[in-house]
């Protein structure tokens, strides 16, 4: 429990740094950093149950587009803001590492298992944000801070 | 007359900046539409594309207008998405009149970004916090402070030439520089007898670079049946990650033939 905090709390201050890489507006560094920190934790914990990182990947990529809808309707800010801050952390930077380390190790099969997780890791990103961006702009209404929502 | 020309180039100012900030084709059009209803326009044409945009406006049964914007650089600015956001709400309630309008967009493209040395700081946070992330130990974290402060500084002041290189140069040499620094930074601790592991400094390193922004936005260009446009960021995020790990494989290889060294 102690270290799942940890790992929350250091996913926050990562997405908190790619929001400043990205010129996030300062007053959604907090929100985007929950987005962020959510996302991780559901890969984290996914990966910990014995999932494939692609599955995870795509649970975790449901959690976070569904977080940063809420805030996005919450804030009154483009959920666009959330969702490039927070996705930082899950796209598979350790596969196009390992990828190139296996290559110039003359491994080339381990090198294409590598670049095929990272591929699959990268679609299941696409399917989950698609999934959460499809659904219908009421459900996310109560969220509003307003009597009546307003575009995303 | 004059009132249809300030229209619509209200409206493709407004696409453009959103557009130039790397903003979803999706949002700039609809924003452009609103816009363009909420000033009376009849008839209001836009077509979008990741590096440019037209559009065609009718007010008034009169003449039909168009206008054409080019985006070729597209700089990351949120601020200015979510401000652009802002302001075309309050457009679409009727509480701004298009001078107005025109002084917060000109207001809204002036928004400076953060300053490099916090670009640089927060390159090297999100570095330590990724290397902590996916298993490194908290020495490899520390370690990984400094590419991450490096390449920070490096995609500033490259951003800042004048001729900018094309991207799969840029991700090469910026990650070829993350795998150097690295590299050094691992050896310098194995002869002070601490041992680090070199793969999760590089890959804390690497984050910051890694095409997420293009993938997000890919992702939602292609769901928002902006197939093309989609396809465009796709080969782009390919090109960003084939660079990064060229970069980082000539490093590694190139330090594997320096004696003494182990990778």
């Amino acid at each position: 429990m102690g270290e799942l905090l940890v790992q929350f709390a250091v996913a926050f201050a990562a997405t908190v740094a790619f929001a400043v890489l990205v010129n996030a507006p300062p007053r959604e560094f907090a929100c985007a950093g929950v987005t962020g920190a959510v996302g991780w934790l559901v890969y984290c914990l996914c990966l910990r149950g014995g999932m494939t990182a692609a599955f995870a990947a795509l649970l975790a990529a449901l959690a976070l587009a569904f977080v940063s809808r809420v805030f996005s309707v919450a804030r009154q800010c483009p959920a666009t803001v959330f969702l490039i801050s927070g996705i930082f952390a899950l796209v598979p930077g350790a596969g196009v590492y390992y990828m190139a380390y296996y290559f110039i190790q003359g491994d080339n099969a381990a090198a294409f298992a590598k670049g095929f997780e990272a591929l699959q890791v990268a679609i299941a990103l696409a399917v989950g944000i698609v999934l959460v961006m499809a659904l219908p702009g009421r459900l996310f209404g109560i969220f509003s801070p307003r009597p009546r929502g307003g575009k995303r | 007359m004059e009132k249809r020309r300030r229209v619509l180039e209200l409206c493709v100012d407004a696409g453009e900046t959103l557009l130039a900030n790397g903003a979803e084709i999706y949002r700039a059009q609809q924003t452009m539409e609103l816009i363009a209803r909420s000033y009376g326009a009849e008839h209001f044409n836009a077509y979008v594309l990741t590096n440019g945009l037209i559009a065609s406006i009718r007010l008034e049964g009169a003449d039909e207008h168009a206008a054409v914007r080019n985006t070729p650089r597209v700089d990351m600015n949120l601020g200015r998405i979510s401000a652009v956001n802002a302001l075309s709400r309050e457009i679409v309630a009727g509480t701004v009149t298009v001078e107005a309008a025109f002084a917060r967009l000109a207001v809204i493209r002036a928004m400076r970004g953060f300053p490099g040395w916090m670009m640089a700081l927060a390159s090297a946070v999100a570095a330590a916090c990724f290397s902590f992330l996916l298993g490194g130990s908290v020495l490899d974290a520390l370690t990984a402070l400094a590419p991450g402060f490096a390449v920070g500084l490096f995609t500033c002041r490259l951003a800042r030439t004048r001729a900018p290189l094309n991207k799969l140069v840029s991700n090469m040499l910026s990650a070829g520089v993350v795998a150097l620094v690295s590299v050094v930074c691992v050896q310098l601790h194995g002869m002070a007898g601490l041992s680090c592991d070199l793969d999760k400094v590089i890959i804390g390193g690497i984050v910051s670079l890694m095409p997420g922004i293009a993938l997000t936005n890919g992702i939602r260009d292609v769901a928002n049946c902006d197939y093309l446009s989609g396809t465009i960021r796709a080969i782009d995020a390919v090109l960003v990650a084939a660079g990064i790990a060229l970069g980082v494989g000539i490093v590694l290889r190139a330090a594997s033939l320096v004696p003494g060294v182990y990778l």
